[in-house]
């Protein structure tokens, strides 16, 4: 028996994310695990040359074992997902830029109890930043 | 590792399930997931000795009772369950000849609360 090692990360519907879990700990056929999965034979090759596990038994068949596959699957999941990153403080989400910046000419306005509201400009493009922060006592303010 | 054997039977009778008795895919899928029960439950031993194990297939639900399963799942994969082994005796007689009707009648009154003796 001998495995794939060439690893990559591949797309994995949410379909098939749902499913892999109630994959039972046996050998599958790649075809069982493809109507299994509810995925084309096809799609299902294509993951094992990117490095999903599987064996080949002495007559070069491919064997996949139930449990280790949706293991894979999971990892790719979490391999798909981005870090969490905490907005500090001064620092918000530019829509234009997609992207986490320093807000530029932040000005602070009460919203209602401790809600406020922080709005300012993008340092790259210059559009409108918002924000809502906690606590008007924050470092938020001070720097506003 | 579970029986690839006992596999292949299930999906054999969720594909005549599906084109004899014409059920529903919401149904057949809903089957597929009751039969994965006996599947773990059989394990790496043959179904047509399903009736000389150790566990019975009551123990082995009732421990998934405490998992979160309610009564009436415990209802409908014991009815499925049972449904699964009159076909595949019907279909494997001479596989499942040691697998007795009065035995198979019996998996339904697992799930209520009887001591089923094997």
């Amino acid at each position: 028996m001998s495995e794939n090692q060439n690893t990559s990360n591949c797309r994995i519907s949410r379909n098939v994310l749902i499913k892999a879990p109630g994959l039972l700990p046996m050998l599958y056929t790649p075809r069982e695990i493809a109507e299994d999965l509810d995925v084309p034979e096809t799609t299902l090759r294509d993951w094992l040359n990117h490095g999903a596990p599987h064996s080949r038994d002495e007559s070069n068949h491919i064997w996949i074992d139930g449990k280790q596959f949706a293991a894979w699957v999971d990892n790719q999941r979490n391999a798909r997902k981005k870090p969490a990153h905490q907005l500090q403080s001064g620092e918000g989400f530019c829509m234009r830029c997609n992207a986490i910046v320093k807000i530029q000419d932040g000005e602070i306005r009460p919203v209602k109890g401790r809600l406020s509201h922080l709005k300012g400009k993008c340092p790259n493009c210059g559009g409108i930043v918002n924000r809502g922060i906690w606590n008007a006592g924050s470092t938020e303010l001070s720097q506003g | 590792m579970l029986d690839r054997q006992n596999y292949l039977k299930v999906k054999l009778f969720l594909k005549y399930s599906r084109e004899v008795h014409g059920r529903s895919v919401l149904q057949i899928s809903t089957d597929c997931e009751h039969l994965k029960a006996l599947l773990l439950w059989a394990g790496s031993q043959p179904l047509g000795s399903a009736h000389a194990f150790n566990t019975s297939l009551s123990d082995f639900l009732f421990q998934n009772v405490e998992k979160g399963l309610d009564q009436a799942e415990l209802q409908n994969i014991l009815n499925t369950n049972e449904r699964f082994f009159l076909w595949v005796k019907a279909m494997f007689p001479v596989e499942f000849q040691s697998i007795r009707l009065s035995w198979i009648m019996k998996i339904t009154a697992i799930s209520k609360g009887k001591e089923v003796i094997i």
